[in-house]
C-alpha cells in the first residue's frame, strides 16, 4: 500500500514537474531571409545581413539581377530587445523548414511538379571570449538540393500570393556553437528543368525548430533522478531471481530485460552534449526509444502467453513465442532502418530529405507501411492470446472449487495477478494515448483560475514527462511486485530463504498481503501448471 | 480710364481677396480643420522620394542615430519620434508600410468611383488628400489598411531581424521566469510571437495622435484598431511534427504572418458594410488613460443594427459622391475616368461615369504581353498589337 502511494505520489510529481516548471518542449521561430546582392556569383562567399561586414541588400527582385547575384540570407538567432541572442548547447537541435513566398501571374504560374533547386550552405560562428564579437563565419554543412515545389492558390488573379506547402531543409543533431548563417542560392543551369516555372518567387521564409533549454534542464534531471532508483531495483529484483537456486524462469527475464532497456533509455549521456559535439544524439535517442517500446511489446506478449495455464510442464524459452515476437522485430527493424535512412544520413549531411526523391519516398513508405503491419498483426496475435487467456480463466473458475486448497491458492494467484496487471497496463496506455489525443486538440496552455490568480499548466511539457514517468513507474512496479519471493511457503521449496538479508524482510513486509501473495505466486507460474 | 481708377480697382481687388483670403480659414475652421491629425505620419511614404530631398534618409543609417532628419521630424508627433529613436530600424519598416499601404489602397478600389488618390508632390499635407478631414468610409478604410500596414511591415521586418528592439517577453506562469532578462528568457523557453510586438508597436506609434475625446478621434482609434485586428485573425497556425522518426509524438506549431494582400481584401470586404456610429457618443466620452483608451462602445447609427464588432469599420459623415469635382475634399470627380461597359457594379459605365454618359473610341495599340517571369529576374514580354475599345466617362 505505501509502495503505490509512493507510486502515485511519483506520477504526480511527474505531471506537475512538467506542468509548472518547464517551459513548452520546443519553440519554432520565423524568420524572413533578407536578400542579399552578392556581385561575384561566388557560391563559396558567405553573406550575411547583420554584424560587421554586411551584405548589400535587395529591396526587391528588379529585371537587373541574374540568378547568382541573389542570395537568401538568415542569421539565426534573431536579436530581440536589443540584445544578440545566441543558441546555447542546452537547445539541443535545430530543424529548419522552408517556406516560399511566390505570387501568381497568368503567363508564368506555379508549373505542377516545379521542381527547386537550392544551393544551400550552412556557417557557423561562436562568441570571442567575453562576449567580445563573434568569430568569422566558418562552413558547417553545404548541399545542393532537390525540392518539390507545391503550391495552390483558391484565387487566381493576378499578383495574389501562392500557398505553398512547407519544405523541410536540414535537421541539426547538436546545436554546438552560438550562431548559425544560412545562404540559399537558386541557381539556373541552362538544360535543366530546375528553378524554372516557379512562378514569381518574392521571400523565403525559414523555420527554425528548437528544444527549449528548460524544458531539456527538467528532462535531465527527471532521467537522472530516475537511473539510480531504476538501477537500485534492477539489482535487487536480480538478487531475489537468484535467490531462488535455479535458473530463472522465462517471465522473470522479460521482466529484467523491460528493467534493463528501460534503464538504457534512463541513462543521462545527454550531459556530454553540453561539452562535446554529438550530432548523432538524435539518432541514439530514437534508437534507445526503440529498444524500450520492443521490449515492452515482447514482454506483454510473453506475460500473456505465460498466463495460458495449459502448457505441458516444459519450461518455455523465448524460441515458443517466436512467430509472435517476429512482428515486434520485424516492425522495429523496419522503424530502425527508416531512422536510418533518415536521421543517420543527417549525419553525412543534414540537408538530406529521404522523402524528396521518388525512391526515397517508395523506400520510406515501404518501411513505414511494414512497420504498420507488423504493428497489426502484433496486436492481432495479443488480443487473440489475451481471448485464450480469458476463456482458460473462466473454465478453470468453474472448477476451483473441486480443487485442492493450495491448488486452488495457486490459480486464484495466476488469474488475480494477471488481471491486475492488465488492468495497469490498460490503464497506462490508455492515459498515454488520451494525453496524446487531448495534447492534438487543445492549446498548449492550459488554464486554471481560481480568484486572481491563474495556474497555467504547460500541457505538452506535463504530457512529455508525464508518460515518461508513468512507464518508468510501470517497470519499477513490475521490478518490484512481480520479484519472486521466498515467503509463505515452505522453507524446503526456498533453500536460500534464511540467507536473505533482513532489509530485503522489511522491503517487502511492506507490501499489502494480497500482491505479497501474487508476487510470491509469480515463482510458480510455470511450476505444477497441470491441472 | 484714369490710372487712378484702375489703381483703386487692383486695391478693391486686392483687399477682397485678402478678405476672402482671411474667410478661407474661418469657413475651414468650421469644418474642423486637423481632424485628421493623427495621420501625418503617412507622409512617412513619401520621404523617401527624390523630390522630397532626401534619398539616403531611409536606406542608409542617417536613422541610426537619435537625429531624425528635419523631413521626418516634420511628419512625426513627440511620442512618435522618440519611438523611432528607440527602435532602430523601425523607421524603414514604417515607411515601408506607408508605401504599400498605398499601393493596396489603390489596388483594392482600382474600380470604383473613389479610387484612392495620392498626391504626386507631397508637400507636407495629408498624402490622400482632404478626404481625410472627412469622417466617412473612405477615411475609415485608410486608416485600417495604413494601421494594419505598419503591423505587417514590423512584424516582418522583426522576422528579418531588421528592428533588433522586438520584445522577448516570454512570461511563464511561474513567478521565477518573470523576474529574468530576455537573453535568460530566451535560454530558458522562448520569446513571444513578434505580433505581439507589432501590435503593441502599431498602438502606440499609429494611436499616438488620436483623443478619444472627440467623436474622430473615437472612429480613427476604432478603425486602426480594426485594420490591427484583421493582420492578427489572418496569421495562420502552421505545425511541425518532429517526434521519434519524425513521428508525432512531438509537433511545433509557429503563426504564419498573412499576405498584405490578404489583409487588403479581408479590410475591403468590410468597406461596404461599414457600420454608420451615432455621432452623440463623443461627448460621453472621456480620456481616461491607457487603460480605458480602448473601452469605447460605439452606437450604431440605426438602432436596429447590432454595435460594431471590433473588425468592423465605423464611420460617421456621408461620403461625397465623387462624381464631380469638389475641391473641399480633394475629389477630382470621374471625368475622363475609363469604366467596363459590360459591368453593372460599381466600375460599369452607369454607375461610375454618374449617368453623364461615356465616349467610346478604338484605337490600336502595341502593348506588352504573355510577360514570362524567369529566374531570375527576367521579365520576358512580347509586343502584341491590339485593337482596344476604350469606354471614357464625359
Amino acid at each position: 500500500m505505501v509502495l503505490t502511494g509512493m507510486f502515485m505520489l511519483g506520477q504526480l510529481t511527474c505531471f506537475l514537474i512538467g506542468g509548472l516548471i518547464a517551459p513548452k518542449p520546443s519553440t519554432a521561430q520565423y524568420n524572413l531571409c533578407t536578400k542579399c546582392y552578392d556581385s561575384t556569383g561566388n557560391r563559396t562567399r558567405w553573406l550575411y545581413p547583420r554584424g560587421k561586414g554586411a551584405c548589400k541588400q535587395l529591396e526587391s527582385l528588379d529585371s537587373a539581377l541574374q540568378a547568382e547575384n541573389v542570395v537568401f540570407t538568415f542569421q539565426v538567432p534573431l536579436p530581440r530587445d536589443n540584445v544578440t541572442l545566441d543558441y546555447t548547447r542546452w537547445q539541443q537541435n535545430l530543424i529548419g523548414i522552408l517556406q516560399m513566398d511566390i505570387l501568381y501571374s497568368k503567363d508564368s504560374p506555379v508549373e505542377e511538379g516545379a521542381k527547386l533547386l537550392l544551393d544551400a550552405r550552412l556557417a557557423y560562428a561562436n562568441w570571442k571570449p567575453g562576449r567580445k564579437g563573434q568569430t568569422n563565419w566558418e562552413w558547417y554543412a553545404e548541399s545542393i538540393e532537390e525540392r518539390v515545389l507545391e503550391c495552390t492558390i483558391s484565387e487566381k488573379k493576378e499578383g495574389h500570393p501562392y500557398v505553398c506547402e512547407l519544405i523541410p531543409l536540414f535537421e541539426l543533431g547538436s546545436l554546438h556553437h552560438d550562431f548559425y548563417l544560412l545562404n540559399i542560392r537558386l541557381p539556373v543551369f541552362k538544360n535543366k528543368p530546375h528553378n524554372k516555372g516557379i512562378g514569381i518567387p518574392q521571400d523565403m521564409y525559414l523555420v527554425t525548430i528548437y528544444q527549449n533549454g528548460g524544458f531539456t534542464k527538467v528532462w535531465f534531471s527527471i532521467k537522472t533522478v530516475f537511473t539510480p532508483i531504476v538501477l537500485a531495483a534492477l539489482v535487487w529484483f536480480w538478487k531475489r531471481v537468484e535467490a531462488q537456486g535455479r535458473p530463472p524462469v522465462l517471465l522473470e527475464k522479460m521482466i529484467l530485460a523491460l528493467g534493463v532497456a528501460l534503464q538504457f533509455l534512463n541513462i543521462p549521456v545527454e550531459w556530454f552534449t553540453l561539452y562535446f559535439d554529438m550530432p548523432y544524439m538524435l539518432l541514439i535517442s530514437d534508437v534507445r526509444q526503440g529498444i524500450f517500446y520492443a521490449a515492452l511489446l515482447s514482454f506483454w506478449l510473453v506475460f500473456t502467453g505465460e498466463h495460458l495455464m495449459e502448457s505441458s510442464g516444459e519450461r518455455s524459452t523465448l524460441r515458443t513465442y517466436w512467430k509472435h515476437l517476429s512482428a515486434v522485430v520485424t516492425g522495429c527493424l523496419a522503424l530502425f532502418l527508416f531512422d536510418l535512412c533518415e536521421r543517420g544520413a543527417h549525419l553525412a549531411n543534414c540537408f538530406y530529405s529521404l522523402w524528396a526523391t521518388p525512391v526515397g519516398t517508395r523506400l520510406a513508405l515501404a518501411l513505414i507501411i511494414a512497420a504498420g503491419v507488423s504493428a497489426s498483426l502484433y496486436f492481432m496475435f495479443l488480443c487473440w492470446t489475451m481471448w485464450k487467456v480469458f476463456r482458460n480463466i473462466s473454465a478453470k473458475r468453474t472448477t476451483l472449487p473441486a480443487m485442492s486448497a493450495v491448488r486452488r491458492l495457486h490459480y486464484q494467484g495466476i488469474i488475480y495477478r494477471f488481471k491486475f496487471l492488465m488492468l495497469t497496463t490498460l490503464v497506462c496506455a490508455a492515459m498515454t494515448v488520451i494525453g496524446f489525443i487531448l495534447g492534438q486538440v487543445t492549446e498548449d496552455k492550459w488554464k486554471w483560475e481560481s480568484g486572481n490568480t491563474a495556474l497555467e499548466i504547460e500541457y505538452t511539457s506535463a504530457f512529455y514527462t508525464g508518460v515518461y514517468g508513468m512507464w518508468n513507474i510501470y517497470t519499477l512496479a513490475l521490478l518490484c511486485l512481480y520479484a519472486p519471493s521466498h515467503k509463505l511457503y515452505p522453507p524446503e521449496r526456498d533453500p536460500y530463504a534464511s540467507t536473505n538479508s533482513g532489509a530485503e524482510e522489511i522491503e517487502f513486509s511492506r507490501l499489502d498481503t494480497d500482491t505479497t501473495e501474487i508476487s510470491a505466486l509469480a515463482s510458480f507460474a510455470k511450476k505444477a501448471a497441470t491441472d | 480710364m484714369t490710372p487712378i481708377v484702375s489703381v483703386l480697382i487692383v486695391f478693391i481687388g486686392f483687399t477682397c481677396l485678402l478678405l476672402v483670403g482671411a474667410m478661407v480659414p474661418q469657413s475651414s475652421a468650421r469644418v474642423p480643420t486637423g481632424r485628421g491629425r493623427g495621420s501625418k505620419w503617412w507622409g512617412i511614404a513619401k520621404v523617401g522620394e527624390p523630390t522630397n530631398l532626401i534619398q539616403n534618409t531611409i536606406r542608409g543609417g542617417g536613422i541610426g542615430g537619435s537625429y531624425l532628419e528635419p523631413v521626418v521630424q516634420a511628419v512625426l508627433r513627440k511620442k512618435q519620434q522618440r519611438l523611432v529613436r528607440e527602435n532602430r530600424g523601425v523607421l524603414e519598416a514604417i515607411a515601408k508600410g506607408a508605401n504599400e499601404a498605398i499601393v493596396e489602397c489603390k489596388h483594392q478600389f482600382r474600380n470604383r468611383r473613389w479610387n484612392c488618390p495620392t498626391k504626386a508632390f507631397w508637400r507636407g499635407k495629408n498624402i490622400f488628400g482632404k478626404i481625410v478631414d472627412k469622417g466617412c468610409r473612405e477615411t475609415a478604410f485608410l486608416y485600417a489598411i495604413t494601421s494594419a500596414a505598419v503591423t505587417h511591415a514590423v512584424v516582418r521586418a522583426c522576422s528579418e531581424g531588421a528592428i533588433e528592439s522586438c520584445t522577448c517577453d516570454y512570461r511563464l506562469h511561474n513567478k521565477y521566469s518573470r523576474s529574468m532578462s530576455s537573453d535568460q528568457n530566451w535560454k530558458w523557453g522562448s520569446c513571444s510571437d513578434n505580433i505581439e510586438f507589432g501590435y503593441k508597436f502599431s498602438r502606440d506609434f499609429v494611436d499616438a495622435g488620436e483623443k478619444i475625446r472627440d467623436m474622430r478621434g473615437t472612429m480613427n482609434l476604432h478603425n486602426n484598431e480594426a485594420g490591427r485586428m484583421h493582420v492578427q485573425s489572418l496569421m495562420r497556425r502552421q505545425c511541425k511534427c518532429h517526434g521519434m522518426s519524425g513521428s508525432c509524438t512531438m509537433k511545433t506549431c509557429w503563426m504564419r504572418l498573412p499576405n498584405l494582400r490578404e489583409v487588403g481584401n479581408s479590410i475591403k470586404d468590410r468597406f461596404d458594410g461599414a457600420s454608420r456610429v451615432l455621432i452623440s457618443n463623443a461627448g460621453s466620452l472621456r480620456d481616461f488613460g491607457r487603460r480605458t483608451r480602448y473601452k469605447f462602445q460605439l452606437k450604431p447609427y440605426n438602432p436596429d443594427h447590432k454595435p460594431p464588432s471590433k473588425k468592423d469599420l465605423v464611420f460617421f459623415e456621408d461620403s461625397p459622391n465623387f462624381c464631380d469635382k469638389d475641391a473641399r475634399y480633394g475629389v477630382s470627380g470621374t471625368v475622363g475616368r475609363a469604366c467596363n461597359v459590360s459591368s453593372m457594379g460599381v466600375d460599369g459605365c452607369d454607375l461610375m461615369c454618374c449617368g453623364r454618359g461615356y465616349t467610346v473610341s478604338v484605337k490600336t495599340v502595341v502593348e506588352r504581353c504573355k510577360c514570362t517571369f524567369k529566374w531570375c529576374c527576367q521579365v520576358e514580354c512580347k509586343n502584341c498589337t491590339v485593337t482596344r475599345t476604350y469606354y471614357t466617362c464625359k
